[in-house]
């Protein structure tokens, strides 16, 4: 009898101490009510729009003992970009909207006086109108940014992304898309249950511009890049089931057809892994980098091919695949394994280095050599034909609202490296502050080693409205 | 026969008769958890905006808002659909919540990302997920007990406090502490716990008002148990039903989405 009293005791006791363990979380609750209402309910219903102020400076550190010298110009030491961006829809009714999304840059640089034309130039990055005709129907004319790809570090199925970046302030390709140009095309969509179809087409609206060169860049919407040649995109995904969403595509440039497979599946609950393929029949890189610069003049008709390929066409595929983690304490790493077909092999990049040491910055020779690295460079395409891709990402890091994120990009084939580190502190609903540092690393014989930029750092400041 | 013995057949005696009491007390509280769902949210898709304060030790630090597109599917599960509206540097990113499929849309890159189910808490928008996952598909309730305990605005409440442990891959948490107010089955607390058994949030719900065609909470307290120093008040507005197409629960519709 004792001992039923005892432990009817013991349970009172524990209750109780259980209901004033409750008692304490209410201690956390904010006593104040939320002051200001966010604009929310005020916003104007007549367009959407993100509008942001920013100014970054950055200063490069350069290596002088490059073998392979580079031509110039070379990276500025220093470089100050004031920039407005802007996206912003505005609805011509219930079924149709006109899009624009742009951003204005004032830039001050190493070489270049001021004022200068230089100093101010537009980046056209979209400016389309959109309707839907019928429900889930769509019909988009204009400049469109038509991205595809599931991967972070390379998307091999992003077809539109050749040539499209302009002055960026990262070297992390997961951030490079934010300022791209758009296509000048037409693309209808059709949006099911369970898929979607959408077919584009971009025509040639004028010649390709030289690499590296924008010699109308102020205002220019820069069709050059974008438009020099007639394209079409037929892009479909199905969801097979809940977590099964396959996207296939098909892609046409001048008579040359590539296929594409996008693939995601979730293992477990904090993981994703990812595959992404690319394929059609091409030349290699350096191939094609001579082809181009012969076209657009960069290159003299005459002059002999200090490095080629074989000048052969045929299949090549590249690929990115890999897989995402999240961690508890909200950290995300992505690794992943990059793959390009029509990269440089280890005796490519012998060939490469070999013709190009001793050389003088200013000879024909390393400009042609150099020439292969700015076009890979300009389509955003690897130029190394096995890649290893670490990016980590760390959200409220120490501190809420400080982001931190790394990423290192490494040629498989040499070790050497392109890394990076940013922080990001929201200090604010309207106010932003970043530092970002990156390095390349390797030896003098290496992929990431042999270029002419050894460091960089920027600080921004941003303020959105 | 030995005490010990005697105490063994007793117990084991004891454990057979209350088996068949812990089935149906296990089913009730399936039941009771099933009941609080349908008063948070409604079973028609709808349409509300979320508002989001932030608090750093108690001070008012930051807000977001969103809004939110909520359609229940086939198996019982809330597919959602959010879009940041504040603050502006978010401003047109969206999240797809669907099953086991989430997707992160960002209207400067113009690219969706796959992202995990753990992946999915690292935002504020997991939050609306929360507010309106409906437990009882995703977790295996059984009851503790019942309790008396305060509720945010500190009113004694009677509660049925239950366990849920997760049932499936879908389910945000691996467990769940929860009380439900007894009669009105209005839910009044939650602590929600990681894999590993760490206390990751308390939500208190409070506010309840006619909404979505009956009475329900219009207000969250969410407190990060991680760093007790920061709690976030979520506030439902502008609710109202609205046909959701299963169409828009695709990444393809995420560009699309148009909130006006």
């Amino acid at each position: 009898m004792k001992r039923v009293v005892a432990w009817l005791i013991w349970l009172g006791l524990a209750s109780t101490a259980m209901a004033a363990d409750e008692d304490k979380d209410l201690e956390l609750i904010p006593r104040a009510e939320p002051a200001a209402k966010p604009a929310v309910a005020t916003r104007s219903a007549d367009s959407t729009a993100r509008l942001y102020l920013e100014d970054a400076l950055t200063f490069n550190t350069l290596r002088n003992d490059l073998l392979v010298p580079a031509p110039p110009p070379l990276p500025p030491h220093w470089e100050q970009r004031l920039l407005g961006d802007a996206r912003v829809e505005w609805p011509l009714g219930p079924s149709a909207i006109v899009a624009y999304s742009g951003r204005l840059n004032i830039v001050a640089r190493e070489g270049v006086g001021f004022p200068n034309r230089d100093n101010v130039t537009h980046d056209l990055r979209e400016l389309h109108l959109s309707i839907e005709p019928r429900p889930r129907d769509y019909l988009d004319l204009g400049r469109i940014n038509v991205k595809s790809g599931v991967a972070l570090g390379f998307n091999a199925t992003d077809f539109f992304k050749a040539r499209a970046v302009v002055d960026p302030l990262t070297a992390d390709p997961s951030v490079l898309r934010e300022n791209r140009l758009g296509t000048l095309m037409v693309r209808g969509q059709h949006l099911g249950d369970d898929g979607s179809l959408s077919l584009a087409y971009a025509p040639k609206v004028t010649d390709a511009a030289p690499i590296g060169e924008d010699p109308d860049r102020g205002f220019s919407p820069l069709f050059g890049r974008t438009n020099a040649s007639n394209r079409w995109l037929v892009k479909g995904s199905a969801r097979l089931r809940d977590d099964i969403n396959p996207e296939l595509l098909l892609y046409g440039e001048n008579g040359r057809t590539k296929i594409g497979a996008n693939l995601t599946e979730s293992v477990g609950r904090s993981t994703v892994a990812y595959v992404e393929w690319a394929g059609g029949r091409r030349l290699g890189i350096v191939d094609e980098a001579l082809v181009f610069g012969r076209q657009t003049g960069a290159i003299p008709d005459l002059a002999p091919n200090v490095i080629d390929q074989g000048g052969k066409e045929q299949f090549r595929s590249q690929a990115a695949i890999g897989a995402s983690y999240t961690t508890e304490n909200k950290i995300t790493f992505n690794l992943e394994y990059h793959y390009n077909g029509a990269g440089l092999s280890a005796d490519d990049w012998s060939r490469w280095f070999a013709a190009g040491e001793g050389q003088s910055a200013s000879s024909p020779i390393a400009r042609q050599l150099w020439y292969v690295r700015a076009y890979a460079a300009d389509r955003q395409e690897p130029l190394q034909r096995h890649a290893v891709f670490l990016r980590a990402d760390w959200v409220d890091f120490l501190v809420p609202k400080l982001e931190l994120t790394g990423f290192a990009l490494a040629d498989a084939r040499d070790g050497s490296t392109l890394l990076q580190l940013s922080a990001d502190y929201a200090a604010s609903d309207f106010w932003s502050f970043g530092v970002l540092a990156s390095a390349t690393t390797g030896g003098r014989r290496s992929n990431f080693g042999s270029l002419p930029q050894a460091s960089t750092i920027l600080f921004k400041v941003t303020r959105y409205f | 026969m030995s005490r010990q013995s005697k105490l063994f057949l007793a117990a084991a005696f004891a454990t057979s008769l209350a088996l068949p009491a812990v089935s149906a007390v296990a089913q009730s509280a399936q039941e009771i958890v099933a009941a609080s769902d349908r008063v948070r949210n409604p079973t028609e898709p709808f349409r509300s905006t979320l508002v989001l304060t932030e608090y750093v030790s108690g001070q008012e630090r930051s807000h977001s808002a969103f809004v939110l597109f909520s359609k229940l599917d086939a198996s019982a599960h809330f597919s959602n659909l959010l879009e940041y509206v504040e603050p502006p540097r978010d401003a047109g990113k969206r999240v797809l919540l669907d099953g086991r499929s989430f997707w992160f849309y960002d209207p400067a890159s113009k690219t969706s990302v796959r992202i995990s189910a753990q992946q999915r808490l690292v935002g504020q928008a997991a939050i609306g997920d929360v507010l309106t996952v409906n437990l009882a598909a995703d977790y295996t309730a059984s009851l503790s007990g019942t309790e008396t305990i305060d509720d945010a605005a500190r009113q004694k409440r009677n509660c049925w406090h239950l366990e849920l442990k997760a049932a499936n891959d879908t389910a945000v948490y691996n467990r769940v502490e929860y009380w439900v107010e007894q009669g009105t089955f209005r839910p009044v607390k939650g602590k929600f716990y990681s894999d590993s058994g760490r206390l990751l949030k308390i939500i208190y719900y409070r506010n309840f008002i006619e909404r979505l065609g009956s009475v329900r909470p219009a207000e969250a307290v969410i407190i990060d148990a991680v760093d007790s120093s920061l709690a976030t008040i979520a506030v439902f507005s502008d609710s109202r039903f609205q046909d959701v197409p299963d169409a828009w629960f695709q990444r393809d519709y995420l560009p699309r989405l148009q909130v006006r």
